[in-house]
This record gives C-alpha cells, structure tokens and sequence, in this order.
C-alpha cells in the first residue's frame, strides 16, 4: 500500500479514536483531518495548497437551496412542540382504543406516526412521548418494557416518515452522488433524483412499518393480555358523539397540516422548503391558538423556538462543514480510490458492495449520528455504488434511511434510547429500554430485508407521482 | 443528536482573573451575535411564506426574495456556530464524555479547543482571507439578473465564523483550564442568561 493510503487509513482510523474522547464531532472531524493533511505535506504526499478549495466549499454548503429545508422543517418541529398537540391527541386516541386489550399501545402508534409526520425530529418526539405517554401506559399496567419499546420504536419513526431532516439530507447527496456516477460513466444528460422524490420513495416503507409495528403490538395483546390490559372506562369521559366531536377537533390540525405539506410536495408543485415554510406558519398558528396572553407570546414561545432552531441547525451545519475539510483531505490522500478498488472487487458484485456498506453504516451507528455518517460515508461511497449496474438511486437512499433510522434505536447507544432515559419516570430502568425494543429493531431488520428483495417498495411511488424511468 | 448540558458561565460576584474576565468578555460577544442570528430564522421563516404565497396566489417569482432567503440561511448558520458552541449545542460523542469526572471533561475541552479547534479555524481563517479580498475587490454580485449585489458581504462572513468560533474556542480554553487548576477557581453559577 502506498504511503498516502496509508495516511489515509491513518485519516479515517484518527477520527474514530478522535470522536471518543467527546469532543464536539463537528470540530473533531475539521481538526484531526487539518492534522493528517500537515502530516501528509511533511512527508510530501499531500498538497496543501489542496485547502484552498475550502472557502467555497463552505460557501457551496451554506447558500445550498435544497438544504435550507433544513432549518424550515426544525422550526416547524419545534413550534409544534409548543402547540400541546402531542398531549391532545394522545388523551383522545387513548379513550377512543384504550377499551380493548392492548389498545392504548395501538393509540400511542397512531400518534407516533402523527407527530412523526409533523415534526421530523427524533429528539424532540421522545422528549414529548417519554414524558406524556410513558406515564400513562405504566400507570394502567402495561409492562415497563413493552412501554418502553412502543415509546422508543414509534418516536424513531420520526427519522423515516417525510419530511424527515435525515431524508432531505440524504436526497441532497445521492442528488450530487447520481449526477456524479453518470457523468463518470460518460453520460452527459444525467437523470436528475431530488429530496422529492426520496420523500416519496420512504413513504410506502415507513407505513410498511407502522404495520409491522401494529401487527406486533396485537400479536403481544393477544397472547399476554397481562402486558398490555385495557383501560377501564372513565365515567367523565366524553362518549359516543362528543367523542368523536373531540376527535375530529384534534386531529383535523395536525392532519391539515401534514396533508398540506407532504401533499404539495408529493404532488410536485412545492419544492420541499416552500411546503416547509406553510408547514412552519402552519405551526405558528396551533401554537399561537393555543398562547395565553398575546404579550408574553414573544418572549416565552417564539424567542425560545428561533434559539433552539437557530442551534439545532448550526449544529447540522456545522458537521457539514467540518465533513467538507474530512472529504478534502480524505480524496486528496486518494482514499476514494481506494474505497472504489475495494467495493467494486468484493465478492458477490454489486450485492456484495451495497451489503458491505449497509452493514458499515449499520456498524458506524453505534457511535455516530445519523448526520455524520450521511455527510461522511455516503459522499465517498454513493458515487461508487450508483455507477453498478441495477442500483436505483431512490431505493440506495431509502435502504440507507432505514438503516440509519434502525441505528437510531439500537442499543446500547441509540440515541432515542438515550432521549428516552433522560425523561422516563423512575421506575424504569436502562434494562427495561434495552430489552424492550429488541423486537423492534428485529422488525427494522426485518423490514430491511425485505427492501432488499422488494426494491419496488421505495420505487413504485416516486415513478407513479414523477413518471420517469 | 446529543446536546451536552452547558457549560456554565461565570459567577457575577466574585472577582475574576484577567483570563476568565476575557472569557467573559467573549461570550457576552458570542451570545450576542447568536441572539441576533437567531431572528434570522423568524426572517426565513417569513421571507420563504412570501415567495410562496406570491407565486402561487399571483404568479409572480422574485429572484430578489429568494436571494435573501439564502442569505439569511447562510448568515444565520455562519454568525451562530459559536454561539452554539457556547450553549453546548454542538452533539459529542458522549460514550465516555457524559459518565466523565469534570476534570476530565475540561481536559477534553482544552486539548479539543488547543489542538482541534483552533488549528482548523486559523487555517480557514488564512484560506478565507484572499478568497473574500477577490471578491471585495470586484464588489462580487449576484450572477442571476435581480439578484442581490452583496456576494462579497455573504462570503465575508465565512471568515467572521472562523473568527468567532476561534474566540469561542478560546473562551472554551480558558475556562477549561481554569476548570483544571482546581476548585481555587470560582464555582460558576447555574444561571446563564
């Protein structure tokens, strides 16, 4: 192996070491990489002046259109988060099912995948679930673990149900990741594949989920009805009519809202941040409904929303800028070359290539974030996969959602698990997390496996919307 | 994502060494910035409904708007980064860092600011110079027609991030070591408004 491969290898296995000592990731990646490029000049396989192209880098990502989304969708997230929709329809979906054995577990699934459709943020969504649902569910018997697991799995399906942050950052690289595979291989009209379209592609997988997740969830109330007991009635409850009265008046706001802006993107007249900009007015709206006194609203609930997105976003950011300097020094010591040699001389061709990179992403989950590893493995690895013959650029990003959306919630170290442990009540403990989501992270795999062999799933919807080959 | 609890920042009483009182000095200039980037949001927020709305309700389209919809994108990353820094919003690898004592964690946070962030900011900071004094020196505009003539100012905040986050990253050092040197250093209050 020639020294400069070595020094890339050096790269890669520095930041590993690096990222444990707990620095921020962000500056950790910009400064160990900074360290193997002087090393690299010193020993005269590196060219510094290589650096200069970083400037514009950092230009290209900040003033990137699709991405800016991003900060949209976290608003929107985050003013939602305000609004108590999340504890409304919990309260409601729970009376409505909570009288039959395992019911009030189905309600939490049918929230989850509410708040997941609003929201688009992992953290937040368990935040919410941790504290109202866990609770709940404990306080009418459910098992601890089988409570926690639901609260877990659901709050995760925050990462894969568009407008998922993760799925517009992974339609922005596999869109530069295909224009690049196609003009590598010489063709000079390259199919175009957007955030859009990746919305669309996760879609029928993400519900392909909620029911497996459902199917699960019966299947436990039927054979141990002990683990999940119905709710007994509550004689001050609203029944029958006003019921449903109370139903429609929780769900229609969350439901507007994610119609209207998943559907304007999905039916192709929205790019994904105007639909994230009515979403965020949208959210504006239910929280404002919601306020108190008109005068405080400023300075209780819209300062704090623009402090966590203005930071939220900063720190995606941030990764992104520190990856741009990783992925400098990384192709300018020839480590993308290298990667290439070994993906495309694997055993099994291109299966064997897109296997070993899931298993790597899967791997790397435990103890990287979704974020990092989308700005630094799928920009070195994409371009490679997609010129093999027979990979659909729609099904690579939503196989490699799923995987990420699975690491989210494996453990040890997922990090829902983590969010979930911060806010859970007393009585549960790491143990009843960690066993408890085990079977779900066995449906991920599952369900993973499944797209492999079915790659229609993530294809059929975004070729029926935006036609195309 | 795994934001760390803060660190905390100084206690208004006591009386303080010139280090920390630098320290001090550059947070309240971080935090500053920051508050003010994050209305930029609300900017985005507002700018992005009006090009909607006007190009669905009146089909009318503004490369102007839209220009200013990225600006404010990019300023708002560029001028909060070490605000967020500061408020301890930037994810860690926390498998060891969140059980650590707080005198490992300063060690981390010194030798991270030192060797890490500092090294990478100063050479941003020596890259960035000529590539925005080119643009100043053409008064760079925007290369659509309507578009904003202020490329130069956009990209001269590449620089002013790098000069932030390295102040910040000092703040970080000083407060890291004073941190190390043992409890003769005041105890930081909990408040950090």
């Amino acid at each position: 192996m020639p020294l400069q491969e070595v020094l890339a290898v050096v790269l890669v296995v520095a930041v590993c070491v690096v990222l444990m000592a707990g620095y921020p990731v962000a500056l950790t990646l910009g400064g160990v990489s900074l360290a193997v490029a002087l090393a690299g000049d010193l020993l005269g396989v590196f060219d510094l002046s290589l650096l200069r192209a970083l400037p514009p880098r950092i230009f290209g990502v900040v003033t990137n259109e699709v991405l800016i989304a991003i900060p949209l969708f976290v608003f929107m997230g985050v003013m939602l988060e305000r609004s108590r929709v999340a504890e409304d329809l919990l309260e409601t979906m729970a009376r409505l099912f909570g009288a039959l054995t395992g019911g009030l577990g189905i309600a939490v699934l049918f929230v989850g995948v509410l708040l997941a459709a609003a929201k688009g943020i992992v953290g937040a969504t368990t935040v919410t679930m941790g504290l109202i649902v866990l609770p709940t569910m404990l306080r009418h018997g459910y098992d601890p673990r089988l409570a926690a697991g639901t609260v877990a799995a659901t709050a995760t399906l925050a990462q894969i149900f568009p407008p998922a942050t993760v799925l517009v950052l992974l339609g922005d690289q596999m869109s530069n990741a295909y224009q690049a595979a196609q003009l590598a291989q010489g063709t000079f009209a390259p199919q175009a594949v957007t955030v859009s379209d990746l919305f669309a592609g996760a879609l029928v997988p993400a519900f392909g989920l909620v029911a497996l997740y459902l199917v699960f969830l019966i299947a436990v109330a039927a054979l141990w009805p002990a683990s999940s007991p119905a709710i007994p009635p509550d004689p001050d409850a609203p029944r029958g009519l006003a019921l449903a009265r109370r139903l429609a008046e929780v769900m229609v706001a969350p439901l507007l809202l994610v119609l209207a802006v998943l559907g304007s993107i999905l039916a192709g007249v929205a790019t994904p941040s105007e639909s994230a900009a009515l979403g965020a007015v949208g959210a504006i709206l239910l929280a404002a409904r919601r306020a108190g006194a008109k005068g405080a609203w400023a300075r209780e609930v819209l300062v704090p929303v623009l402090h966590r997105t203005c930071q939220i976003t900063s720190m995606i950011f941030l990764i992104l800028i520190g990856a741009t300097l990783f992925s400098l020094v990384f192709r300018g010591l020839g480590g993308d070359d290298m990667v290439d040699r070994a993906l495309t001389n694997l055993p099994g061709g291109t299966a064997g290539a897109v296997l070993t990179v899931m298993l790597a992403m899967f791997l790397l989950g435990f103890v990287m974030d979704a974020f990092e590893i989308i700005f630094v493995v799928v920009p070195i690895v994409a371009p490679i996969l997609l010129t093999m013959p027979g990979i659909d650029p729609v099904w690579l990003g939503v196989m490699m959602a799923l995987n990420l959306q699975t690491s989210y919630m494996h453990p040890p170290l997922g990090p829902t698990l983590f969010y979930l442990r911060g806010v859970a009540p007393p009585q549960i403990t790491t143990m009843h997390i960690y066993v408890g989501i085990i079977p779900f992270v066995l449906i991920q795999l599952a369900a993973l496996a499944l797209l492999w062999f079915v790659p229609g799933l993530a294809t059929w919807l975004p070729h029926a919307l935006y036609g195309g080959g | 994502m795994r934001p760390m609890p803060a660190p905390l920042s100084p206690f208004s009483g006591f009386p303080r060494s010139a280090p920390l009182r630098a320290a001090d000095a550059i947070d309240r200039i971080t935090a500053a910035t920051g508050r003010a980037a994050a209305w930029l949001a609300l900017a985005l927020v507002a700018v992005q409904f009006a090009v909607v709305v006007l190009r669905y309700v009146f089909g009318m389209g503004s490369v102007w708007l839209q220009e200013t919809i990225v600006y404010a994108h990019a300023a708002m990353i560029l001028l909060a980064a070490a605000w967020t820094l500061q408020a301890g919003g930037h994810v860690r690898v926390d498998i060891f860092y969140a059980e650590a004592s707080p005198r490992a964690r300063a060690l981390v946070d010194l030798l991270g600011a030192l060797l890490l962030l500092l090294p990478f900011m100063l050479v941003l900071l020596v890259v960035a110079l000529p590539y925005v004094g080119r643009s100043w020196s053409i008064l760079e505009r925007s290369r659509e027609a309507g578009g904003l003539p202020l490329v130069f100012a956009l990209k001269t905040l590449i620089p002013v991030f790098a000069l932030l986050l390295a102040l910040q990253g000092i703040a970080q050092a000083i407060r890291a070591a004073a941190a190390l040197r043992g409890p003769a250093a005041p105890a930081p209050a909990a408040d950090r408004s």
